[in-house]
Formats: structure tokens, sequence, C-alpha cells
């Protein structure tokens, strides 16, 4: 394309005509009009002027000798291949059939004789427009075509680093069958599974909303959490809420991503799933019973870290069951004339299954049977999990990815409130919302808040303004501890209360370190924490709460210092919560 | 207000209802929800449905509230509350003292 | 037999219009082409080739009707069919007409440039 696309350069026109006069008539007219004339007096002349100066339009006298017209048409319309050459045959033919000939030839158009100069002029504008038009959306086409490979190029390379992140688990273990088409990331699905450290297997089974490029972007984060966790012991649970809070501060409104998360034990033969938005998930029992995975959650991405529900449903199995999950590509394949897989013919295909085949091949050979298509133009993703002996899987969880833990693990931090501040300002949204930088502790994130509320308060009330809890005693003695309590944070000029947190790295999750000092002169925690055992005073009971949901507890320096030890798990959460909350008997 | 009450057509119930924080700077707000002589009240819930916290102060009101009502022949319901009140409150084993829901 | 005029005045005033200074060039480029073509008729007809005949009739035709010597033009289209009609039995009465048409247009053309 070496010409601009809107020209009003002179026009290159080739004429051929075996009459002097009438050349020479024509060739004065479009020179007149500004356009650059060779001409030619047969079509052999014709042919060599046109391979030498490549002319935008050609005006050929239908018989001449040599080579006539319609002959040096066809060859011109070859020659000049993608390129538009506009084709006029000058004529005095006065018979249809003739005429009819010279378009079959590759003409364009006719001017017939006399020439008029209105006319021509006309004519050679309008083909000139064509020309344009037609090297226009050449040049477009070229571009699109030029793009799309470059678009595939880029996805080439796109999915090559995809699959560095996304393909360092064990999706090959001998108990894994899966089919996703070598391309599903730019259709938003997502299939990833990572041996936990403790044995078993993790598997994350998505399909984000839409197609291309923002689907397969939101699935970089995902196999990021989703690697990283599972390989530090993280329980599909957390994981969930993990990737469910990344989706929802990155994805905008209206993209979501629908997920299953399976959290396989083959120790203990028992399977947990979550399943947000997927269609129904299968588990085959080796006795040929079936139970389907109904969806009960919404996708990830959609709801906010405290309504999100990440609890997972357990399934008791046994060596020889199967679960079958995926994403809706499998129910939407459509055969030609239109009609969907959909449930009833998967569960067709498991009905007519024989003892001993493989589900998932069922499956796909049942779709493959349905749409006639081959499995790479599919736009869908299926896998089956069997369940095993433990003993058969030697080997798998030796390969966890090395992934960094996503968030800060290793952290220390000194924060102080002054003066008048302590009276204006709380520093605990910031205190916390530094600590739920770490994702073990975001789950925790109500038992941090209070752990920081209560040492803030006792530092504030009893520590900084003196207060005693006595005072607490009465319903009355209620209301004048905080009327003192506005009171005196108007003059606590000189003090300070200093908040000092570490965070650090343990074999088995990690352990936040809270120090909690203030600039009063010290308060009775002694008696402060063994009066809560009584039912009738209304106070005492933020040490209590201290006690119960840290590790330790310690006050140094007559009170005016507290620490506190909270360690978290990487795998634990339930267990540690139900004994804490069945706890029976009275108020220690 | 962060705190709303409710009566019931007979009178005998009052729904004190507590928006977002729970914690000292409610505390009148919350004795005067309740605190209003009226004898007919028998029932007292606390609709904790959208309270987002809950600290050890307002433990201590709730046992005010309590005593308010008649102490151990006290009928209190706490109810709809998410799951981090409710480890305050379980952790504090109020589930002996109050109905919660 | 035809009663279109010996010459197109209209036609040939807008041709000199066009062609400027040519005009004169163009003249005489016609009168030569076309006694070359009847030159041509003449040894097509010598040859009984009717096709040849009937081309160059064509051809003559159509530089006829562009200068504006309608008549001339009418004349060698009735050759043109002649010879597609292999019948040229005629050709040699219609050649003659051609040439007097001819002279009588050269004559007038030459006046035109003086």
């Amino acid at each position: 394309m070496d010409e601009p696309l809107t020209d009003n350069r002179p026009l290159r026109i080739l004429i051929a005509d075996d009459s002097d006069s009438d050349r020479l008539i024509l060739k004065t007219l479009l020179r007149r009009l500004g356009h650059e004339v060779e001409d030619a007096a047969n079509g052999m002349e014709a042919l060599d002027i046109f391979r030498k100066s490549a002319p935008d339009i050609v005006l050929l006298d239908a018989l001449m000798p040599v080579m006539d017209g319609m002959e040096a048409a066809r060859h011109i319309k070859v020659l000049a291949g993608e390129r538009l050459v506009p084709l006029i045959f000058l004529t005095s033919l006065s018979d249809a059939d003739a005429l009819a000939r010279c378009l079959e030839a590759g003409g364009d158009d006719f001017l017939t004789k006399p020439y008029s100069r209105i006319i021509i002029e006309a004519k050679i504008n309008a083909f000139n427009r064509m020309r344009l038009m037609h090297r226009t959306l050449s040049h477009h086409r070229d571009l699109i075509r030029e793009r799309n490979r470059k678009l595939l190029e880029e996805q080439e390379i796109a999915k090559r680093v995809f699959d560095n992140v996304a393909h360092t688990g064990c999706l090959d273990a001998p108990n894994i069958r899966y089919h996703a088409s070598p391309m599903s990331i730019f259709n938003g699905d997502v299939l990833f599974a990572c041996p936990r450290p403790a044995g078993g297997m993790q598997i994350l089974i998505g399909d984000f909303t839409g197609h291309g490029l923002p689907a397969a972007i939101g699935a970089m984060p995902v196999a990021e959490i989703f690697y990283g966790m599972t390989s530090k012991g993280f329980s599909g649970s957390d994981v969930l809420r993990e990737i469910n809070q990344k989706l929802g501060r990155i994805l905008p409104t209206g993209m979501f991503c629908c997920a299953a998360m399976i959290q396989a034990d083959f120790h203990l033969n028992q399977l947990q799933i979550w399943n947000g938005g997927l269609p129904d998930g299968v588990l085959l029992r080796k006795n040929g019973a079936r139970e389907n995975i109904v969806s009960h959650h919404l996708p990830l991405g959609v709801l906010g870290t405290a309504r999100f529900d990440a609890g997972m449903k357990i399934f008791q199995t046994e060596p020889g069951d199967t679960l079958l999950m995926m994403t809706d590509g499998v129910m939407e394949a459509e055969n030609q004339q239109g009609e969907m897989y959909g449930e009833q013919r998967l569960a067709r295909s498991l009905n007519e299954a024989g003892q001993g085949d493989s589900p998932f091949e069922t499956v796909m050979a049942g779709i493959r049977a349905f749409t006639g298509n081959q499995p790479e133009q599919d736009d869908l993703t299926l896998f089956s999990l069997g369940m095993v002996e433990e003993g058969e899987l030697a080997g798998v969880s030796e390969r966890l990815p090395q992934s960094a833990l996503e968030g800060p693990a290793e952290w220390h931090c000194v924060y102080e409130v002054q003066d008048r501040t302590l009276g204006q300002f709380s520093p605990l949204p910031l205190l916390l919302h530094i600590c739920m930088e770490v994702p073990g502790l975001r789950r925790k994130s109500g038992e941090i808040y209070t752990l920081l509320s209560e040492l803030y308060t006792n530092a504030l009330e009893h520590g900084v303004l003196g207060l005693c809890s006595d005072w607490k005693a009465t319903p009355d003695g209620f209301g004048q501890y905080y009327a003192e309590r506005e009171r005196r944070l108007g003059d606590v000029a000189g003090h300070f209360i200093r908040f000092t947190l570490t965070h650090t790295m343990t074999d088995r999750g990690g352990r936040l370190a809270i120090v909690c000092e203030d600039s009063g002169s010290g308060f009775d925690y002694r008696k402060e924490s063994s009066a809560a055992g009584s039912e009738c005073r209304y106070s005492g009971r933020g040490l209590m709460l201290l006690r119960k949901l840290g590790h330790s507890l310690n006050y140094r320096e007559h009170g005016t210092r507290a620490e506190i030890v909270y360690d978290w798990h990487f795998s634990e959460v339930a267990t540690r919560e139900g004994s804490t909350i069945q706890q029976p008997g009275g108020w220690s | 207000m962060p705190i709303h009450t409710h009566r019931s057509e007979d009178g005998q119930t009052l729904t004190i209802k507590i928006e977002g924080r729970f914690d000292f700077s409610t505390h009148q707000a919350f004795r005067d929800a309740y605190e209003h002589g009226d004898e007919k009240v028998t029932t007292f819930i606390v609709d904790l449905s959208d309270t987002t916290y809950l600290d050890s102060s307002a433990l201590g009101m709730l046992l005010l509230l309590r005593d308010y009502a008649g102490g151990d022949n006290a009928r209190i319901r706490i109810e709809n509350c998410n799951n981090d009140v409710r480890r305050i409150l379980s952790i504090s084993n109020f589930e002996q003292l109050f109905a919660i829901r | 037999m035809t009663d279109k005029p010996h010459l197109d005045e209209e036609a040939l005033a807008e041709l000199q219009d066009v062609m400027e200074d040519e005009f004169d060039v163009l003249i005489n480029t016609y009168i030569n082409d076309s006694s070359d073509r009847i030159a041509h008729l003449r040894a097509a007809l010598e040859k009984s080739d009717a096709d040849s005949f009937a081309k160059s009739a064509h051809s003559f035709k159509g530089s006829c009707i562009n200068i504006g010597a309608p008549r001339l033009g009418e004349l060698c289209f009735q050759a043109e069919k002649a010879g597609i009609d292999n019948r040229l039995e005629k050709a040699g009465a219609m050649l003659d007409a051609i040439e007097n048409e001819f002279r009588q247009v050269e004559g007038t053309l030459r006046r035109f440039l003086e």
C-alpha cells in the first residue's frame, strides 16, 4: 500500500485503440481532465504498458488488430491481481451479444462513440471512487488479518506464560482425567490441581464470565492464590475465601467466576466440595449409585467477605468412587441443529455406560457423538477424579510447587497514638488493616479486631485515663464511668498508647505478637481479671476475651504493658473454634 | 440514631435494634431504650442483625439490661447475630444467661 | 441511402474546443487514418475477405462518428454489416460511396483548418 488512501493525485490511465484519431481525442480529453495518459494501438502493446506502469484505469477498444480488447482485458485482470483496476470498453458496438462478451471478459463498463466529455468525466470519477473504496476495504481487510495474526501470536505467548503459572500442579496424577481445549483459558475456563503438603490434593475448576483477554486475566491471580496457598497447606475454604476476596476487588461488577473447589483426602477417603455456580457435578459410587453435587453458593467474586460462605460439604467415599465436575460448556455443547447437550443427555450417557467404563470417557464420547465436533473445537472443561488408596498416589505430593505465600509473612510495626489524638481517633481500623494483609489472619478478622479493641480500651480507660471498673458495679455507676471517661479524655496531654505488632511464620502457620503499652501509671490486672467471675459485675470481660482468644496474655510493668501471642494454623479453623465454643462452665 | 426500639402491638415485647458498633459509645442510648418505666414490657428482644461488632463493655450493658428485666427471671432474646458477634457471646458463655438465636 | 449530414458542426465545434491547438493534428491524423482504412477495405474486397472487410469498416465507423462525420459513419456501418453477413456483391458500390463521401468530408475538414 504505497499510495495514501485519500488522494487527489492524477490518475494513470491507459488507453488502447487502433484508431489514431480516436486515441488522440481521448488522450487529449483525459489530459485536459488532469490525468496522466499512456496509449497503445493494440492489446499487446497495452499489456506491455500495463506491466510497466500499473495504471489505475484502463480504457480498451474492443476490436483491435494483433490482440483485441477482450483478450487484453482477461490478461489485465490477471495481472492486476487483488487490485481493482476498472476496465472500460470503448466501443461503437451496437449489438447486445458483443457488449455482453466485453463484460464477460472482465470489462466493468462501456464508453460509446462519439465520446462525450461529460460522460467520460463522470465515469472516470465513478470508477475512481469504486477503486478507492476497494483499496480502503482491502487495506482494512489486510489490517484486520494482521491484527488477528498478532492477536493469535500474543495469545500463544500469553498461554505459555499462563501455562507456567497454572500447570505446575498435579493434573497429571494417575487418578485425574481431564479435557480442557488448548485455548480454553481464553474461553475463561480454569482447571488447577495441587497436592496438599499433608497428603491428598485440592482441585479448582472454574469458568469466568466473558471470553478472551478479560477472562484470562482473572485466571492469573486465581492460579497464583490457589497454588500458593494450597501448597502451604491452606484448606479449600481458606483458598476460596482468598480468591473470592481477590476477584471481588479486581473484577468489574457483572464479571465473576463460577467455580468448584474439591479437597480430596485419600487417607480418610473423603471429599470436601464447594460448588458455586457450576453445573451439577456427579459423584459416581463404585456400586453404581450416583449423587449430584449441586451448586449451593454464589460464584466467586460476587459476595463481600462478610457474607461469603466458604463452607465445604463433606462426602464419605471409597476407593473406586469417581467425581465428575464440568463447566457449563459441557451442558451447552451444541449439535448441528443448535440443540444443547444438557443434563438429561449427560445422565443418559452415564446410564448407558457399561460396568467398568470410565465415566470420563463415557461423557466425552457422549458429547462428541452429539456435537459431531472434534474435541479441539470444544469450549468446555470436564474432569474426573478417581478416589484411590492413598498408596497409589505415592510421589504426587512430592511435586509441590515452590510458590511464595501471598501477602506479607514476616514483618514488624510500631504505631503510637499520642496526646489529643487519643480522644479523637481510633487506631483500630488501621491496625486491623495491616494484620489483614496476612491471608492466614484474614479469616480471623473478628478475633483480631476484638484483641486489638480490648487491648486499646484497657490501655485507654484503665491506663491513660486511670478509670476503675469498680464504678461499673451498678447501673448508675456504669453511666458515671463513661461520663468520667469523656471528661478525662479532655486532658491527655503527654500520654500515649503504643502498639507493636510482629508477625512471623511458623511450621504450621503464623504467629502474631501484639504488645500494647500505655503511659498510665498501671492498673491492677489481677483484680480486674479475677473479678469477672461473678455474675453481678458488669465489667471485667475484656481480659477474659483477650485470654480466651489469644494463646497467651501477659501483663508487665504494673499493667502498662500487655503482651498477647496469637497463633494461626494453615489448615484448621473448624477444630479450634469448635472446642472453644463448646467449652462448658462459668466465666474464668 | 444507631439504636431503634419497637413495641409489639400488645405492648409486652420491646425490640431494641442496634446498628453498627455496639460498644461504650452506645451505652446511654441503649439504657434509654429500655429504661422507660413501662411495667407492661415482659419480654426484651435485642436485635443484632445490623450490629457489626460487639465489645466487652457491650457485654456489660447486656448484663445491665438483664438485671433491669428481673435478673434470673428476665426474658431476653438476643437475635440475628453475625458470626463474629456470636463468637464473642459464646466465649463469654452468654448462652447461659440469654436466649441467643 | 442516408439522410445524415456530412458533418456534425456541433460535434466539430466541441472537438475544436477540447483539442485546442491540436485540432489540426487531429484532423490530419483522421484524414491519413481514413485513407489507410479505405486502402484496407479495398484490399480486403479484392481478396474477398469479408471478415477483414467488416473489421476495417467497424473501426472506420468509430473514428468517423467521433470526428463528427455521421453520414460517412453510417456508410461504414452498412459496409460492416455486409461484411459480417458475408454479402460482398454490393461491397464495391458501398466502398465507392464511402470514398466519395470521404472526399467530400475531407474537403470540408480541410477548409476548417484554414
